[in-house]
């Protein structure tokens, strides 16, 4: 007779030990991170390590600083002119809000996806290799390439292979929104942010973009915000809870959504008053 | 009644009653310079009229009908008409007679009730002539190099003469001015040697061999326009005007000889379009109130062109400074509203500015630097066209600035971020991405641009507009486009023709049909800048959510 | 039922499918519980006609058990419960099939209630009934932990458990003893040995349903732990 020992039945990986990652199992670390609009506090002492090679979600109600803290990642926050910084983010050991930062070099590993899909009004070529262009790239086939592999990478290619010199705008909203994250991958970034990225979209866009992340995360480290609890639970590894400019709760998203520590994050995923 | 206020169709009534009004009153607009401009191009029935005067004098009046109106009778009691008037109004008659060598006047009233006779007789010719104005009478007969030939080879000499005519125009306007232009420039070559004080002997020798080789063939060229003047004035034709004098016009001085009263419709059409065509490609004769009005149109158009390449750019720039960069505080606020004054100001404020500032000041600079050699003869520092577009420029500026901040501020912020998001810089961002989808809102700007400048007279005034310019801005003499010459222009050609020339009354349909070139030459521009931008508009469409 | 907390999600709709599916296990709860009552004192009293009651009320249990798995498929599909939610819905599918297998047992009971014994044998039925009262007791304590949802209940009613394993075999010797002294009676006394059986049975299932109300509260499988691990949770 053969006893199956449960161990042997769960192949979900065990889930990492977050706060006592290794330098080599972490991609960004948020050191005690405070933001401030004017004289409002919208991040309070956010401390995280973002591990390397997976998915990361940040829920939250709205207005609790999750996209805020998404574009500190990219220092999209500095076209504020109000945003102040106090604390800071490392990519790969690397301080991003040190002096001689070049942000738009910083842009460049830290990709970013925004909530409506915002294809250029340019051909779908010339929207894969936007990014490409600015870096000063001329060469015909470097282009070409980038343009099938991005697009292949976002499950796009075979939809649109044949009209590349189209105006992106007559794309569906849901290939649009792949064609952005095409666009972002296509400079072949370290970090992929992505915003609420299909609350503008159908449910089986949603899905594709969904299916898409998953592919993502073997080659890109992705940092998702999202208003939809189930598409955290769906896509991510890792989740955070924020609320109210504090990060209540982070975990590994199984843990989050089955057994959550605290009761903040267990009354806004079961969708209770706070 | 209170029911009916209720539903809103009151408002529905009175919006639509407002629309109308100015579609009435912008479709009367044209349709009165369109029907008095084109008027003046259709051939008209010469009238001949049997006239007995108060005084009981016969005589004979051949013309064209120009007005008609009615007076009292009380107003001609002094005059003794020789019978009785029972109705209490007379009409009279204003008849275009020309023959300006025959009578002062080329226009005459006859009151109604004098004519004892009218007729349309069919061999009344109208004979265009260079100078003088029409000729209206009969052909007698025509002199063919001293001897009479028969009227019939009218037509086939008049052909010979046009050709003539215009190898003429051709040897004065583009060899001997070429000729004239490049001596002018040996001249203001030898002088700018001397106030540099390099006029060796060399250089002397040289310029005077130059200038004589010019000159030899300014010889020949003259020359060989004797000869075809000559060629020109051959022949004679004998007319009878209709005091019954005869006068001998000659060849040279006629442009065409028209029929009017044998014309079919067709035959009118045709000189219609003939008309409409010289009117549009000929230079003006007799003081702008002759001929065409081809050098305005140049002007104009050359102006308008020049003012839009002056302030696309700086309006844009501007725009984008104001849009983009300059910090949200009180002296933008302060920029902003200045801007927005500036199209406050009165145009011919622009047009004193224009003169004290770029003609004097910036011009008068000009060739103390660039252009010693001309002085005192000034070169930019008098009006010109350069400076007419220039504060022409300045003047449509807060059209341009203030329309590309609006469709700066109409760009969702998602594509600025999703340029940025890629490592972009602003510049970058901006010049790939911002301004190519501004560009119909760029474009909305400048065709309110052209639409202000191209019908804006005052200010050129001043600045560049002459009512006769013996060049055009653009011939083929290096460097091809001389800004600092003056130029004509439409709106100004109507007010000079209307108001300043010797024959008001003479002029007056021309005025509307330069008005109405006017209006066209304005509607053209504004509608290839309406169509680029609706082109712009259709692929950036998707954009405006 | 505080500590379920059901009344505070925002979505009112959502609160009333919860409310309604655990007053629904309150119910089946309750029917169970006199399933097994009446199957007891049908047996002890051999009341026929109580047994008969009690096997036709066991269509209701498990008419109670479909509708109930019914009701958290449709909340499972329409309202995706996350975190205490999901566990409270888990606890309650596996709960009811607990249940409906204590109303089986309780109908097995009644049946061999239905059984015609001899006035000796009668009395061997009547040593049964302190098992019975005790899986009962049991039973009335899960469902009252159930009710609360009360951790520290339900792990003491987890441990009763032992007593009665305890009674049980008790009983089962002195069952033996008498099979040995008068073999004609082992069928009979074989019937009474099933009772015994599925008493002890429910005492499992109440175990069981005792299991996942720890769990829903803390979100700790505690199935196949040892006690004093449990404690420690």
């Amino acid at each position: 007779m053969i006893t199956v020992s449960p161990k042997t039945l769960n192949d979900v990986p065990a889930p990492l030990d977050l706060a006592n990652l290794t330098p080599e199992q972490t991609a960004l670390e948020i050191k005690d991170l405070n933001l401030f609009y004017g004289e409002k506090q919208a991040l309070q002492n956010i401390s995280m390590k973002i591990p390397k090679g997976q998915v990361t979600a940040f829920i939250g109600p709205s207005g609790c600083g999750k996209s805020t803290l998404l574009r500190c990642i990219n220092r999209m926050n500095d076209l504020v002119d109000i945003c102040r910084i106090e604390g800071g983010i490392e990519l790969n050991g690397e301080d991003i809000y040190g002096k001689h930062v070049d942000v738009a070099a910083l842009r460049r590993k830290v990709g970013m996806v925004f909530q409506r899909p915002n294809p250029f009004p340019k051909s779908i070529y010339e929207n894969v290799v936007y990014g490409l262009r600015i870096t000063g790239e001329k060469n015909r086939r470097v282009l070409d390439e980038a343009v099938e592999r991005s697009l292949k990478a976002a499950a796009l290619w075979n939809e649109v292979k044949d009209r590349l010199h189209d105006s992106a705008l007559g794309l569906s909203g849901g290939q649009q929104q792949r064609l952005v994250i095409a666009r972002a991958i296509a400079i072949e970034p370290e970090v992929l942010l992505l915003d609420e990225p299909t609350s503008a979209l159908d449910p089986i866009s949603t899905l594709t973009i969904e299916e898409l992340i998953n592919d993502l995360k073997k080659k890109y480290t992705v940092v998702i915000v999202t208003h939809n609890m189930q598409q955290a639970a769906r896509v991510s590894d890792q989740t955070a809870f924020m609320y109210m400019g504090d990060l209540i709760e982070y975990s590994d998203t199984n843990t989050l959504f089955t057994t959550p520590a605290k009761k903040k994050t267990e009354d806004y995923i079961t969708g209770r008053y706070g | 009644m209170k029911d009916w206020f209720k539903t809103g169709s009151p408002w529905v009534w009175l919006s639509a009653g407002g629309v109308s009004l100015s579609l009435i009153s912008v479709i009367g607009l044209l349709w009165l310079i369109a029907s008095n401009g084109l008027s003046y191009f259709w051939p008209s029935q010469i009238h001949q009229f049997d006239v007995v005067d108060e005084h009981g004098k016969q005589s004979v009046v051949i013309g064209e009908i120009y007005d008609r109106e009615s007076i009292p009778t009380v107003q001609l009691a002094h005059l003794d008409l020789g019978r009785e008037i029972e109705s209490e109004t007379i009409e009279r008659i204003l008849v275009k007679t020309g023959n300006r060598e025959l009578v002062s006047l080329d226009f005459r009233w006859i009151l109604e009730p004098l004519i004892t006779q009218r007729s349309l007789p069919e061999d009344v010719a109208v004979v265009e002539r260079r100078s003088n104005g029409n000729f209206y009478g009969f052909i007698e007969k025509i002199v063919l190099d001293g001897k009479d030939v028969d009227s019939s080879k009218l037509d086939e000499l008049l052909e010979r003469v046009n050709e003539f005519q215009a190898q003429i125009s051709e040897l004065q306007k583009v060899d001997i001015g070429a000729i004239n232009y490049q001596l002018e420039r040996i001249r203001l070559k030898e002088r700018k040697h001397i106030l540099d004080g390099t006029l060796t002997e060399d250089v002397k020798a040289d310029l005077v061999s130059q200038s004589d080789a010019l000159k030899a063939e300014y010889q020949t060229l003259e020359k060989e326009l004797l000869a075809l003047r000559k060629e020109v004035s051959r022949d004679q034709i004998v007319m009878r005007a209709m005091g019954g004098e005869t006068v001998a016009i000659n060849f040279d001085q006629i442009i065409k000889v028209t029929f009017s009263n044998q014309l079919g419709v067709i035959g009118k059409f045709g000189v219609f379009i003939e008309q409409i065509y010289g009117f549009i490609f000929d230079d003006p004769r007799e003081a702008n109130t002759e001929g065409g009005v081809f050098p305005a149109i140049f002007g104009t158009v050359l102006m308008v062109l020049l003012m839009t390449v002056i302030v696309a750019p700086f309006g844009v720039i501007a725009a984008i400074y104001l849009h983009e960069y300059a910090g949200k505080n009180a002296f933008t606020k302060l920029l902003r509203i200045a801007v927005i004054n500036l199209a406050g100001v009165p145009s011919i404020v622009y047009g004193v500015f224009g003169l004290g500032f770029f003609v004097y000041m910036v011009g008068g600079n000009l060739d103390r630097l660039f252009y010693p050699e001309t002085l005192p003869s000034p070169t930019f520092g008098t009006p010109g066209v350069l400076w007419s577009a220039i504060t022409l420029a300045i003047l449509t500026l807060p059209v341009v600035i203030v329309s590309t901040e609006e469709g700066l501020a109409r760009i969702p912020s998602s594509m600025r971020h999703g340029s940025l998001a890629l490592g972009a810089t602003k510049a970058e961002t901006l010049w790939r991405i911002i301004l190519p989808i501004a560009s119909p809102a760029i474009m909305t700007g400048i065709i309110l641009a052209i639409a202000r400048a191209a019908g804006e007279v005052a200010p050129l005034m001043l600045v560049g507009v002459v009512k006769m310019a013996p060049t055009l801005p653009l011939d083929g003499n290096f460097p091809f486009l001389h800004l600092e010459r003056k130029f004509m222009h439409l709106g100004f050609h109507i007010y000079d023709v209307g108001f300043q020339s010797p024959n008001v009354e003479a002029a007056r349909p021309l005025v509307y049909a330069t008005a109405l070139l006017l209006v066209t030459i304005i509607v053209g521009l504004n509608m290839t800048a309406v169509n680029i931008r609706n082109k712009l508009r259709e692929k950036y469409r998707a954009l405006e959510h | 039922m505080d500590n379920l907390n059901v009344g505070r999600h925002i979505s009112g709709q959502f609160n009333e499918d919860l409310e309604r599916v655990i007053n629904h296990v309150m119910s089946m709860g309750g029917l169970v519980e006199k399933q097994l009552k009446d199957a007891i004192n049908a047996m002890i009293e051999g009341d026929e006609k109580l047994a008969k009651k009690v096997l036709k009320g066991d269509y209701q249990v498990n008419d109670y058990e479909v509708n109930i798995d019914d009701e958290c498929t449709r909340i499972i599909a329409k309202r995706q419960p996350a975190a205490g939610d999901l566990r409270l819905i888990m606890a309650i599918i596996k709960t009811i099939t607990d249940l409906e297998r204590i109303g089986d047992e309780a109908e097995k009971i009644a049946k061999v209630a239905q059984e015609s014994f001899s006035k000796e044998q009668r009395d061997l039925l009547v040593s049964l009934e302190n098992l019975g009262q005790s899986v009962l007791v049991m039973l009335q304590a899960t469902l009252d932990a159930f009710t609360r949802m009360d951790f520290d209940a339900a792990l003491k009613v987890h441990q009763t458990d032992d007593k009665i394993d305890r009674e049980y075999e008790g009983l089962m010797r002195q069952l033996m003893t008498y099979m040995m002294e008068d073999p004609r009676s082992i069928p009979q006394i074989m019937s009474v040995i099933w009772s015994a059986r599925a008493l002890e049975r429910i005492g499992d299932r109440c175990q069981n349903i005792c299991e996942y109300i720890m769990y829903f509260v803390k979100g700790k499988v505690v199935r196949h732990t040892s006690p004093e691990d449990m404690e420690n949770l």
